[in-house]
């Protein structure tokens, strides 16, 4: 017994205190020495605290030049199989495009009206910095899914600014550096989000699931509205962390979901996995109150939507009268090929019947020089004793047709 | 003498592979612990740190490891030094396995192994979850750990084949 805990304590020590061949320090050295790091990163120790800036400042930029030849694979890989998709892709963006064109002038006058109103409650929020930064790295691990971005407080990055890719929420700054910033995604387990389903003003709290998931919490109100369509989740603007309205994902309605069997999933819009560039903005409350400029604002805005009305008002007659326009061409095309297939076809019939008569007339002319060459056939044929015409030759038959010689 | 010279430079970029594959492992954006299936990922690292602590120890020095910890902790987020002192531990494990092995197998290599990582995983989540307040999916670890457990078994003999075929050296264990 007192031999193996000897054999146990000399392992041990062998292991955590002989210095290898080419080992400058031992190893528990080096455990204590993390165990410090760890204990002074907790305490938000200041020298840490420069350490790590300048730790992630050469890691972020290795970690870009690490990942250039898989970055390289990747990007490639995704060009092909865009180029393969390209024709589908076309035909369902035009399609989309002439609806969307059609959608975009009462988005207009929503946005317009939308604005007015939530300056009247005193909630409107204008964008204060925008900030475009590329991703530098995507390094997804299991304890923080994040991005890093290549703006930092040199670029007048601050933390809690929200990031957007096209308008879609997919995090918010949580660690800025001098040239670089962390963005915690939304897909993260410990990013908690207010956010307010559509139709039927469900408020929630959003937390992360998986790579392009997040998960409804604490949702007011025991069963989700039974629409049949796909319930929008967006920012709802409280605790005053995100604006409001900023679109997230959606949510797939099921039975399973309606009797609060499952979780409540939200499928983001954008595809967290896939950013290049984003978008990092601050918003600020706009201090407009019910005042005179506040109400020439307000006129203005009234003399916009109206001219909005008046242009889509317009719009849709000039729509409407190249709509019947469009069919009375399409009807004139009709009958003009009708009219053009019946008098090919009717100089066709005059050909046929032309033909007809002249090979009638030939005939006709035939037969009565055959008859009368019955009868004067022997007043014109050449034989011994006379000096008359050959049979089957022009003179036989003018001679024929003369009844005789004259 | 060129000749020599030459494989000379070649044998050290050999003997360097494995620190290399450990830094671009911990740099590269492509991870092996965070893949996009549910139910497969695995920690490349661990079995690296562990396979090389346990059979050439003189390939990886801990400097590099606990510097491959520090920048594996800013490319992650976790609070700096952590993955150090995880990567660490693993190799004091290994250390102290090769002490008292007399006659190793792949076999008992590995069982040490799962243990090991078992332990690691569970400070790690103590460290994460009451001291710095991170929230951690449970589930997906289990399925890392008991995948990197069985790709040991790969990678061991993957890295034997390197050790024995580039650079002529008999495996230890």
């Amino acid at each position: 017994m007192e031999t193996s805990r000897d054999d146990f304590v000399i392992a041990i020590r062998s292991a955590f205190l002989k210095k290898g061949t080419q080992q400058r320090f031992s190893l528990l050295g080096l455990i204590f020495f993390s165990i410090i790091f760890l204990t002074l990163s907790s305490l938000n120790f200041k020298t840490i605290d420069y350490l790590k800036i300048a730790i992630n400042e050469i890691v972020y930029r290795f970690s870009f030049v690490v990942s250039g030849p898989e970055n390289f694979l990747k990007n490639n890989y995704l060009v092909i199989n865009n180029h393969f998709d390209l024709y589908k892709k076309n035909q369902k963006n035009i399609e989309e495009l002439n609806y969307l064109r059609g959608k975009d002038l009462s988005q207009q006058i929503i946005t317009l009206e939308n604005i007015k109103y939530k300056k009247l409650i005193d909630d409107y929020f204008i964008k204060e910095k925008e900030t475009v930064a590329k991703v530098l790295m995507d390094k997804q691990s299991p304890f923080l899914r994040s991005i890093i971005i290549n703006k930092g407080s040199k670029n007048k990055i601050e933390l809690g600014m929200i990031v957007l890719d096209e308008g879609y929420l997919v995090g918010k700054i949580v660690e800025v550096n001098f040239f670089t910033s962390r963005v915690l995604l939304i897909s993260d387990i410990n990013s908690k989000i207010p956010v307010s389903l559509q139709p039927g003003d469900i408020q929630a709290i959003m937390s992360g699931k998986g790579k392009q998931e997040g998960v409804l919490q604490y949702v007011k109100g025991k069963n989700l509205p039974e629409i049949n369509k796909k319930i929008q989740v967006l920012t709802s603007g409280a605790g005053e962390v995100f604006k409001g309205g900023i679109p997230i994902g959606t949510i797939n309605i099921d039975d399973e979901i309606l009797n609060n069997k499952e979780d409540k999933i939200v499928i983001f819009h954008r595809d967290l996995s896939q950013l290049k560039y984003v978008k990092v903005v601050s918003f600020l409350k706009e201090k407009n109150l019910l005042d005179i400029p506040y109400k020439k604002d307000a006129k203005n805005f009234e003399n916009e939507i109206n001219e909005t009305n008046q242009q889509q008002e317009t719009l849709r007659i000039l729509l409407e009268q190249k709509k019947i326009a469009d069919e009375i061409r399409v009807k004139i095309e009709k009958e003009n090929n009708f009219l053009r297939n019946e008098r090919l076809r009717l100089k066709n019939k005059i050909l046929a019947k032309q033909t007809f008569n002249q090979k009638n007339k030939t005939q006709n002319e035939e037969i009565k020089f055959l008859k009368m060459n019955l009868s004067y056939g022997h007043k014109c044929r050449k034989n011994v004793f006379n000096n008359r015409y050959k049979v089957g030759t022009a003179e036989y038959r003018n001679c024929v047709l003369n009844k005789g010689l004259k | 003498m060129s000749n020599i010279y030459q494989k000379n430079i070649i044998y050290r970029i050999y003997k360097y592979i494995p620190i290399i594959l450990l830094f671009i492992s911990v740099l590269n954006e492509f991870d092996f612990n965070n893949l996009e299936f549910i139910y497969f990922s695995f920690n490349f690292s661990y079995i690296l740190i562990f396979y090389y602590s346990l059979k050439k120890s003189e390939s990886l020095g801990y400097v590099y490891i606990f510097i491959a910890g520090l920048f594996n902790d800013v490319v992650i987020g976790t609070p700096i030094g952590l993955s150090s002192l995880m990567y660490l531990i693993l190799c004091g494990a290994a250390a102290y396995l090769r002490n008292i092995t007399l006659r190793p197998s792949l076999i008992k290599d590995s069982i040490f192994f799962l243990i090991t990582i078992l332990i690691i995983n569970s400070l790690l989540f103590i460290i994460l979850n009451f001291i710095f307040d991170f929230k951690l999916n449970y589930p997906q670890q289990l399925i890392n750990i008991i995948w990197t457990f069985l790709l040991y078994f790969l990678f061991a003999n993957l890295f034997d084949f390197f050790e024995y075929y580039f650079l002529g050296r008999n495996n230890a264990g």
